[in-house]
């Protein structure tokens, strides 16, 4: 049984972390101000905007304590990543989740954050929101519908989300928990102990700056850690800023997945926004949802019935 | 074991990763050893991943010729899909053939790239159990050497492949020769003994194990799956070329969390050819230091700049078969034990 943590009330904290690459102090600023403006209470880690010099933004115990203090501080509701990069691997197996599992609270991110949800996910079973961080509400994205849709997800409001469809599209409908997130944290994950079960599940992906050939490979070690044959429904979300080899792969991504899947006959969607060029809404990993894709449209919602 | 803390005992029953340390209390498979070459004998070339052009190729056919093997290029050789050596069904045929043909001894990968996951589940590998036969090469062709070592058992030959060998062998640097030249010597069943530069990040100590590992990127992209290798025992060598520091350190946390490090017999850290790090985004620390904190809980010999990877001074190692790993303040060797079990 998925154990859904408490959704916000106003008044409550919201603690804004770095538990992978550095962040700047000012780069959070608007979305520091934006949370308190929808009636929350922002704690400030130590890893945000700290001493660092290089790509982290603390050492392993720095970023560790930071994360691990406000995961144990029952006065804190939420921990919202300020952005990810790379750094959780480094300190996963070192987080001591005894506290949280007695008192669970939504941990909120992507990118490099789908460590933490997968983690969780598998050997915990506890919802978290894979979501726009703190950037993401710079330049005016406080009020777009993504950042928006956090708003709604920590609220506890179901989503309803539509996207534009695809020719690539598989019409069907399921309704499932979900799953996912980046792409190659998933394929780097195989065979770990934070490795999440896709089976019967919605599986979600998205992915930045990799090379198709990459992605393909990532695909197969999916495919081939039996992580595809047994999906729900599947939902390709956006994958940007790719590369390609100087002789060309030959594939665009949509081919690449749907040459991955054919053999099988699950639902599956392209070009949902969840992913790294601001189109991102709020996903709520290991909570139910239909999914729905027709002829003419597509829809992913939280079912009405999701408490449990 | 992974330090994991907070968690209820019982998460983490291994039949949740059956793929982790599969052969954990199997009595151990033999090793099957393929017949090494005889003068006369035929060597097979195919493209299992990426494409070469028969032009290429010349270098290698009259450099084996002229040890006295025979060649038999496959018909992927002047093939190209793209970025492949034909078809995902033309590669598959190809080296199919290659291993069905009893005439061929050994098959020799024209080149790496990317594609051999694409057919690692469709070949038949029950002729090469009959019949073992040497498989060649590195770099993407790590997944048919994992590949073969987990599942059938039998011995291969990580090496430098038809694209490395020189156009002019007068004006080859000499360690580009010695490299393409060993070769030759594992093919023909010499005995092989490598030396590795003494560096102060080595971690001295003796021991034996079988020899596996290969391209790190390839090792990690095969975890969980079929294909994925079991190290406990074992001297793991890897290499990698084109990768961020970062993605490096990932990669060796991977390995950690896949309990790929805990049990090795020896680590040998051979070429790393980094990707510099972006502008702003300086990762801090070199290979020797991801490495030295990733070994820390253990006491196996560590040795680094290991003469194996995408660099000339690459070295055939056999794949599979017991070595002696010797790491001393002063040298270090690795070398192929003389009686293999």
């Amino acid at each position: 049984m998925t154990t859904i943590p408490p959704y916000l009330h106003p008044g409550d904290n919201i603690a804004i972390v770095c538990p992978a690459g550095y962040m700047p102090r000012e780069k959070a600023q608007t979305c520091i101000d934006t949370l308190e403006q929808w009636g929350y209470r922002v704690k400030i880690g130590r890893t945000l905007g700290g001493p660092s010099d290089n790509y982290f933004s603390g050492n392993d115990n720095d970023r560790l304590n930071d994360f691990q203090q406000m995961l144990d501080d029952p006065g804190v509701q939420a921990i919202l990543c300020g952005r990810g990069g790379y750094g959780l691997s480094r300190i996963i197996d070192r987080i001591d989740f005894s506290r949280f599992l007695q008192k669970p609270k939504w941990i909120i991110g992507y990118s490099d954050i789908t460590l933490l949800h997968a983690h969780i996910e598998a050997n915990f079973n506890i919802a978290t929101l894979h979501a726009p961080m703190a950037a993401a509400f710079n330049e005016g994205g406080a009020e777009a519908p993504y950042v928006q849709s956090l708003r709604q997800a920590m609220a506890g409001e179901k989503a309803a989300y539509s996207c534009p469809t695809h020719p690539f599209n598989r019409i069907g409908q399921t309704t499932a928990p979900l799953t996912g997130g980046n792409l190659a944290l998933l394929a780097h994950l195989a065979g770990t102990p934070s490795a999440t079960q896709t089976e019967g599940k919605i599986l979600f992906l998205e992915d930045v700056g990799e090379y198709l050939y990459n992605i393909d490979r990532m695909l197969w070690q999916l495919k081939r850690s039996g992580q595809l044959n047994r999906l729900a429904g599947f939902v390709i979300g956006r994958f940007t800023e790719l590369k390609d080899t100087t002789r060309p792969f030959g594939a665009t991504v949509e081919e690449i997945v749907r040459d991955h899947i054919k053999e099988y006959n699950y639902p599956v969607c392209f070009g949902f926004p969840v992913g790294h060029d601001g189109n991102n809404l709020a996903l709520k990993t290991s909570v139910t949802y239909t999914l729905t894709v027709a002829s003419g449209q597509v829809s992913l919602t939280e079912t009405k019935t999701s408490a449990g | 074991m992974l330090a994991v803390s907070g968690i209820a005992p019982g998460l983490f029953q291994a039949d949740r990763f059956p793929h982790v340390r599969e052969t954990k209390g199997k009595s151990p498979q033999p090793l099957l050893i393929p017949p090494y070459l005889k003068t006369g004998d035929t060597i097979g070339i195919t493209c299992p991943a990426g494409d070469i052009t028969q032009k290429e190729i010349q270098p290698a056919i009259q450099q084996i010729e002229s040890w006295g093997f025979k060649t038999k290029a496959g018909n992927t050789v002047g093939k190209k899909d793209f970025i492949y050596g034909g078809a995902d069904a033309e590669r598959l045929a190809d080296f199919q053939q290659m291993l069905d043909d009893p005439e061929v001894k050994a098959i020799l990968c024209a080149r790496g790239g990317y594609g051999a996951v694409h057919i690692i589940d469709q070949l038949n590998f029950s002729p090469l159990l009959q019949t073992p036969k040497w498989i060649i090469g590195f770099s993407d062709i790590t997944v048919l050497l994992c590949h073969i070592y987990s599942n059938l058992h039998i011995a291969s030959i990580h090496s430098k492949m038809c694209n490395s060998f020189p156009d002019d062998w007068a004006k080859a640097e000499p360690v580009q020769v010695a490299s393409i030249l060993s070769i030759r010597q594992a093919l023909s069943g010499e005995k092989m003994q490598y030396t590795a530069p003494a560096r102060q990040q080595n971690r001295p100590g003796s021991s034996d194990g079988q020899l596996i590992g290969g391209n790190l990127k390839t090792i990690e992209s095969i975890a969980g799956t079929s294909s994925d290798i079991d190290t406990a025992g074992k001297i793991l060598f890897v290499e990698d070329t084109g990768e961020y520091l970062y993605s490096i350190d990932r990669m060796f946390w991977h390995l950690q969390r896949t309990g790929k490090l805990d049990r090795l017999a020896g680590l040998v850290v051979g070429g790393f050819k980094i990707k510099p790090d972006d502008p702003g985004e300086e990762f801090g620390r070199t290979v020797y230091d991801i490495v030295t904190e990733r070994v820390k809980p253990y006491n196996y010999p560590v040795c680094f700049d290991f003469p194996v990877g995408h660099q000339k001074e690459n070295y055939a190692l056999k794949y599979g078969i017991p070595h002696t790993l010797l790491v001393t303040p002063g040298q270090v060797s690795l070398t192929e034990k003389t009686t293999t079990p």
